[in-house]
């Protein structure tokens, strides 16, 4: 086996891979445009993707590698969302109160929940 | 003047967007290091070391965000493609989902019912505007999906995509205390419940807990997405 080839061969693979996510995204969001569905085309993608993992019942190494990848480095992808509150700062000093007390209070009470009706529901079972 | 071709490229925003670019992706690999230096503490978070100070670039320079939209466009583009993504660790796991589906859907309904409802009702109640309120609902749910939603629902991205920052930073330090004032000492509840209420950065805080918790953390957090997205907006469209 020549030395570049491997490397080649993963190339095509994460560009497969890369291709299968973007075409489930775009069949995502033609579905949501095509159906009138207020719901994010992304999400319809990953509905997409999950049933065609359960149709193959493995997930192909191409998939595999790049969604893990990608996954491993989403916070690189949120920085510039981050940045872009620099076009709202006049709205976030004027509400500035709200937002920190809504943050806190209602991430406090969305745990909570989540944990206390995780933990009614799954000891009612046994 | 003559080449029009040539001209609809403007070459000096493609240097611009490439130094933005490429800033932000030094500016993250080194927060990534602190990160792992500070053994993974959600305060030092790696989209909040790598935003600060562009952010302040920006400020001091007088520089309009648009100018850094040149080269960030391309990060957020991936973000869709990287949503898709979430599939993956989903189909995965899945035997968990079918091991314990019916305390997951009854945590979903609860975690994101309380998360969405009390962000409506606290940020209308303290006068914050329509416009903050609707950006601040779906930020218990994952990045993307929550920008998303946003714009579904008439708020901001940019502004969602901060506040859910936020509380995924607020839900993976609080979280561990908030489980031992109500006494929960189940994994996969702690995990549930962090991917749940806290998302990505909350989900990277349960996998130092345990894998199992992780694993929990980040079904919870992709199911969040995905219910929030599609039932948040049609809760807007009636009532709205």
């Amino acid at each position: 086996m020549a030395g570049g080839r491997p490397s080649a061969r993963r190339i095509g693979s994460w560009v497969l891979g890369f291709v299968v996510l973007v075409l489930c995204l775009e069949l995502g969001n033609l579905v949501a445009w095509g159906a009138g569905l207020p719901v994010p085309g992304t999400v319809i993608g990953i509905l997409i993707l999950l049933a065609g993992l359960f149709a193959l019942r493995r997930v192909p190494d191409a998939v595999n590698d790049v969604s893990l990848y990608l996954l491993g480095h989403l916070n690189l992808l949120y920085v510039p969302a981050g940045v872009g509150v620099m076009g709202y700062l006049a709205l976030v000093a004027r509400d500035f109160w709200p937002i920190v007390v809504t943050l806190f209070v209602s991430t406090f009470l969305a745990t909570i929940a989540a944990a206390l009706t995780f933990r009614w529901a799954a000891g009612k079972r046994s | 003047m003559s080449d029009i071709g040539f001209q609809l490229i403007d070459w000096s925003e493609v240097g611009e967007g490439t130094f933005w670019l490429l800033l932000t992706i030094a500016l993250y690999v080194v927060a990534r290091r602190l990160q792992q230096k500070s053994g993974g503490n959600p305060l030092v978070n790696s989209v909040l070391v790598a935003a600060l100070p562009i952010m302040a670039l920006l400020y001091f320079f007088d520089v309009p965000v648009s100018h850094y939209a040149l080269g960030g466009f391309w990060l957020l583009w991936l973000l869709g493609p990287a949503t898709v993504a979430l599939a993956v660790p989903l189909y995965i796991n899945f035997s968990h989902v079918r091991a314990a589906w019916r305390p997951m859907a009854l945590a979903l309904v609860a975690g994101s019912v309380v998360a969405v409802v009390s962000s409506i009702v606290i940020g209308h109640m303290l006068g914050a505007s329509i416009e903050t309120v609707r950006s601040l609902a779906p930020k218990t749910v994952t990045t993307p999906i929550a920008m998303g939603i946003a714009r579904e629902i008439g708020g901001i991205p940019e502004l969602t995509a901060a506040f859910v920052i936020f509380t995924g930073i607020i839900g993976a330090v609080s979280a561990a205390f908030l489980f031992r004032l109500v006494g929960i000492k189940d994994e996969r509840a702690r995990g549930f419940a962090f991917g749940v209420a806290a998302g990505g950065i909350g989900t990277a805080r349960a996998f130092q807990e345990s894998m199992l918790t992780g694993t929990f953390a980040g079904v919870g957090m992709t199911l969040n997405g995905i219910i929030t997205a599609i039932v948040l907006p049609l809760l807007w469209l009636y009532f709205a």
